[in-house]
């Protein structure tokens, strides 16, 4: 026992520093070193009000902001963010689900500045139990699409768009795709669909979501994949299982996010991605705790800016080109990268996520218990 | 010296049923008595320490999780103080499903990795088997293994367009039966086989061949001699299917891959989803956990049932060398045939697996000859993609875990053998067992609840998303499987060793270290080589805990792998799986080496 404590000292001493967020300071001066936060995001893109950056910031001396993320680029993004800022930016990285279970799990003590992932139906659940900011949007040139995410109660930031449940296919197998997702129950395209399964996978759920709004609500939606089920469904974990399964023919459409399909598309150039009439925009999205403390929130609100700015939407487009940067920018200025046909040429429709997120459990579990056994 | 009977100091009776007063103006009798108390101290303080440890790691994380089947409001994960609805969920059909394909999958797993695990035992240690220091290294290999890659690699090799089929070879047949019930019974048991293979290996290695040829002696047969054997072996084969029960009950490897993809769910990925979904469902999962802690039990009952109130201590200082028995030539044929076809099995698909994967150029999950590349690796090795720092973190965190897993291991193994130790060994045991048969991510979240408390910052205490806490994670997770295995070598030392040690004027202390340790120093070396290679690529508890900036190197397999970039993250396993054969290596070598050599000549798996 001895032992053991004696080895937990040393680590406690060896680790702490740098694993522990140290207590909040006050009222410490900025290091001169270190910029106003965001002051060149808002100085490029929005220079008509310079003033209206995070103008209460500059207390963050020391305070590590905590970053949890499952973007592909959010390291390229936090190192990049540090650098511009001076800010002491930690990051933890990782799929979506362990994420919200840490954030859920400390809902009493949270540790977390900023959860940075896709899709918005978790930030609207997230928002309901009050564990959001509310009342802060960078002031940057947001496009239509962008404006249109933003939630009524601004209780998080939009960052970026993909597509949920785009048709992913192999040009050499299928040379005419669906074309409506009606197409898809039919006797041609039988036991030749796959997705993920939206317990496990987590941009999956604003598909089935988006969906079953297009079907006229949950119990229609319900009667379609049902009818999808009946057709040969095929339902697997995640993206690498639905793609593997693509690529072995056991199936011939993959139903899964744009940035995987077009990604994918990279590296073997006949995968192709193609859209129904209505795809299912899924907002990359920040949320800032609403328990932190004010010099937490003042760099999780520069963070958000510096994500925005046109410098920080050059770190998020070059940190993983053939997964997550494939997405469509939602300020004015930037454009998405090349391999993404143009947004307004894709068939679109938002679902209201304060309407599908406190669904998200209830249509979760009703679809392991019936369309994934 | 019957003055403080009346007492209820914390002192217990001694061997005469008295308890001792203290009080200094008493003189010769009193100072008498002082020294047995203090003796009598230290004798409970190892104990008390040990279990301060045991509710540290396990107990109250385990505690704090659970706790929210019936109490949510408790840790602010639901409004009601106290509800059954979680239990009653738990009872519904989906999770009831989930768990009885898990107890047949754990029965099912546990007879063939005893049986078959029993038998190689038995030929490596006490036969002229051929390879015999061959096998027991690629029972380590195995041991290495990841579950989910043993999984995957057969599903490379057997699936449509997978490797066999690019050999010409219909293995469609074949798929459709691994993809089921029988796939997840037969990869479960390859992957527990090393378990079984090494709790039975240091049973065996510590008894002497004396019982066997008086057996013979008295004219048994094969047959005749196993039934003599096995009833003495009974603590090692009972503790084996214990662990294997408990292990592929809590096993989340298969369940994740495997099993989910053939639609056959088990408790643990039920309970997976119920804390994956949004918002997390805990009251539900601690149902389930419920439930996995409760079945663990069904071991312990019939180990206790079946060894109740009998000796199994077999290893004295007199134990000899076991002499080997020579098989005949068609049976030792037969017998390497089946060995070696074992391990093609069990090691082939996974290790070509893996290796092929990382070898795929396009987005790496389909086999063709013209995909292979070596990009990945060099993206790996040479790139930016940062493997480094994740390694050199999860490998110090392995070590510091290792050893402290030992030690730790060793004390509860004492603790759950010594004689008188009877209720407090069964708890002992029920925790251990229980916490095994809990998924780590059950653990990982009991962490968060713990030991993040908003009363704990005010002390300032603020572990959770430490260093610290991480490494009590890992040891947490890999301490019951650590005691199990020392439990069955243990057992079998008897007491006169460290007697005669003390008879000839040793401390407690010195006579442990200069007879137990010399004896157990081997099985204390694969133990902690065992520790270090699960925790270096060990998933939910590095998930949920650790401290920001520090990306373990399981974490960033795993972002690799569940994203795009399926290549770059099996590149980094194999990477990461030579490592670990690298320090084994490296540990034998030196152990060979330094040891002195009355220690290479102790116990041990090989």
């Amino acid at each position: 026992m001895p032992t053991l404590i004696a080895v937990f000292a040393i680590v406690a001493g060896a680790c702490s520093a740098s694993a522990t967020p140290s207590p909040v300071p006050t009222a410490t001066a900025a290091p001169p070193t270190a910029p106003p936060p965001a002051t060149a995001a808002h100085a490029a893109t929005a220079p008509s009000t310079p003033s209206a950056a995070p103008s209460a910031a500059p207390s963050y001396a020391n305070v590590p902001l905590i970053v949890y993320s499952a973007q592909g680029y959010d390291s390229a993004v936090v190192k990049a963010f540090q650098a511009a800022t001076g800010i002491p930016t930690q990051l933890v990285d990782d799929s979506t689900g362990p994420l919200l279970v840490r954030i859920q799990a400390e809902a009493n003590n949270p540790k977390w500045g900023v959860l940075w992932v896709d899709g918005a139906e978790a930030f609207a659940a997230l928002d309901k139990q009050g564990m959001l900011l509310r009342g802060y949007e960078p002031n940057v040139p947001f496009n239509a699409v962008g404006r249109s995410l933003i939630p009524a109660d601004t209780s998080y930031i939009p960052t970026g768009v993909t597509m949920a449940g785009t048709l992913v296919y192999d040009s050499k197998v299928v040379t005419a795709p669906p074309t409506s997702w009606n197409d898809l129950l039919t006797a041609p395209w039988k036991n030749a669909v796959g997705m993920n399964n939206p317990s496990v996978s987590g941009p999956t759920y604003p598909f089935v979501a988006g969906l079953m709004n297009y079907a006229g609500g949950v119990s229609q939606g319900e009667a379609f994949f049902t009818k999808l089920k009946a057709n040969g469904l095929k339902v697997n974990n995640t993206n690498p299982d639905t793609l593997h399964e693509l690529e072995t023919k056991q199936i011939r459409i993959a139903l899964i996010q744009s940035s995987a399909g077009i990604g994918a598309g990279i590296a073997n150039p006949s995968i192709k991605t193609a859209f129904i009439d209505p795809s299912t925009p899924i907002p990359g999205v920040i949320g800032i705790d609403a328990k932190a403390s004010p010099a937490v929130i003042a760099e999780a609100k520069a963070f958000a800016a510096y994500v925005l700015s046109p410098a920080g939407q050059k770190v998020m487009q070059g940190g993983d080109p053939t997964g997550d940067s494939l997405y469509w920018p939602i300020v004015d200025g930037v454009s998405a990268l090349p391999q993404l046909p143009v947004l307004s040429t894709v068939p679109a429709k938002a679902i209201d996520p304060y309407t599908w997120g406190p669904l998200e459990s209830t249509i979760n579990r009703w679809f392991s218990d019936t369309i994934v056994p | 010296m019957t003055m403080g009977s009346g007492r209820t100091d914390a002192a217990p009776a001694g061997p005469s049923g008295r308890r001792a007063f203290v009080d200094p103006d008493l003189g010769p009798i009193a100072r008498i008595s002082r020294s047995r108390v203090l003796g009598r101290i230290g004798r409970l303080g190892l104990p008390i320490a040990l279990w301060f440890a045991i509710g540290a790691l396990l107990v109250v994380p385990m505690a704090a999780f659970l706790v929210q089947a019936f109490s949510p409001r408790l840790f602010g994960t639901g409004p009601e103080w106290f509800t059954l609805a979680n239990i009653e969920h738990a009872f519904g059909a989906t999770t009831v499903v989930g768990l009885v394909d898990s107890l047949v999958v754990s029965v099912a797993t546990s007879l063939i990795a005893v049986v078959v695990g029993g038998l190689l035992a038995w030929g490596v240690h006490r036969t002229d088997l051929p390879g015999r220091r061959l096998w027991p290294v690629l029972v380590w290999v195995l041991l290495l293994i990841p579950s989910f890659l043993v999984a995957q690699g057969w599903e490379y090799l057997l699936q449509p367009g997978g490797v066999l089929s690019q050999f010409g070879l219909d293995t469609s047949a074949l798929f459709t039966a691994f993809y089921g019930p029988l796939g997840v019974v037969f990869v479960l048991s390859m992957t527990a086989l090393p378990f079984a293979y090494i709790t039975i290996s240091a049973a065996l290695l510590n008894l002497g061949s004396e019982f066997e040829e008086a057996a013979r002696v008295h004219g048994a047969g094969p047959v005749g001699t196993a039934r003599i054997m096995i009833p003495i072996l009974a603590p090692g084969l009972l503790s084996a299917a214990a662990i294997v029960f408990a292990e592929t009950m809590s096993d989340f490897g298969v369940a994740s891959t495997l099993a989910a993809s053939a639609h056959f769910p088990v408790a643990t990925y039920v309970l997976f989803e119920a804390i994956n979904n949004n918002p997390a469902d805990f009251g539900l999962a601690a149902a389930i956990g419920w439930l996995l802690v409760a079945s663990a039990a069904i071991p312990i009952l019939v180990q206790a049932w079946a060894l109740r109130g009998r000796t199994f201590a077999v290893v004295s200082g007199r134990t000899r060398i076991p002499a080997r028995t020579r098989l005949r030539p068609t049976t030792r044929t037969i017998a390497t045939i089946a060995t070696a076809v074992l391990f093609v099995i069990a090691l082939g698909a996974p290790v070509l697996g893996a290796v092929v994967a990382s070898l795929l150029k396009d987005f790496g999950t389909s086999f063709s000859f013209q995909a292979l590349t070596f990009e990945s690796y060099r993206q790996v090795l040479a790139g930016d993609l940062g493997l480094a720092d994740p390694l050199i973190f999860s490998t110090s965190l392995a070590v510091i875990a290792a050893v402290v897993t030992v030690v730790l291991g060793l004390a509860v193994a004492r603790l759950l053998t010594s004689r008188g130790g009877g209720r407090v060994g069964r708890i002992t045991d029920l925790v251990l067992l229980g916490s095994v048969a809990l998924p780590g991510i059950v653990l990982a979240a009991g962490y968060i609840f713990a030991y993040n408390l908003p009363g704990l910052t005010n002390l300032g205490l603020d572990l959770y998303e430490t260093t610290p806490l991480l490494i009590m994670g890992y040891v947490a997770t890999a301490l019951p499987q650590q005691a199990r295995l020392m439990v069955g070598p243990v057992s079998q030392l008897q007491e006169s060793l460290v007697l005669a040690a003390r008879v000839h004027g040793s401390s407690a202390l010195a006579a442990w270290g200069r007879t137990v340790v010399p004896v157990l120093s081997r099985v204390l070396l694969w133990g902690a080589l065992l520790t270090f290679a699960k925790t270096l690529l060990e998933l939910p508890v590095s998930q949920l805990l650790y401290p920001p900036g520090s990306r373990p190197v399981s974490v960033a397999i795993n972002l690799y792998v569940s994203g795009l970039h399926y290549d770059t993250g099996t590149a980094m396993t194999v990477v990461a799986l030579v490592e670990e054969f690298a320090v084994i290596v490296i540990a034998l070598g030196l152990f060979r080496l330094l040891a002195p050599r009355g220690w290479r000549r102790g116990l041990g798996p090989t």
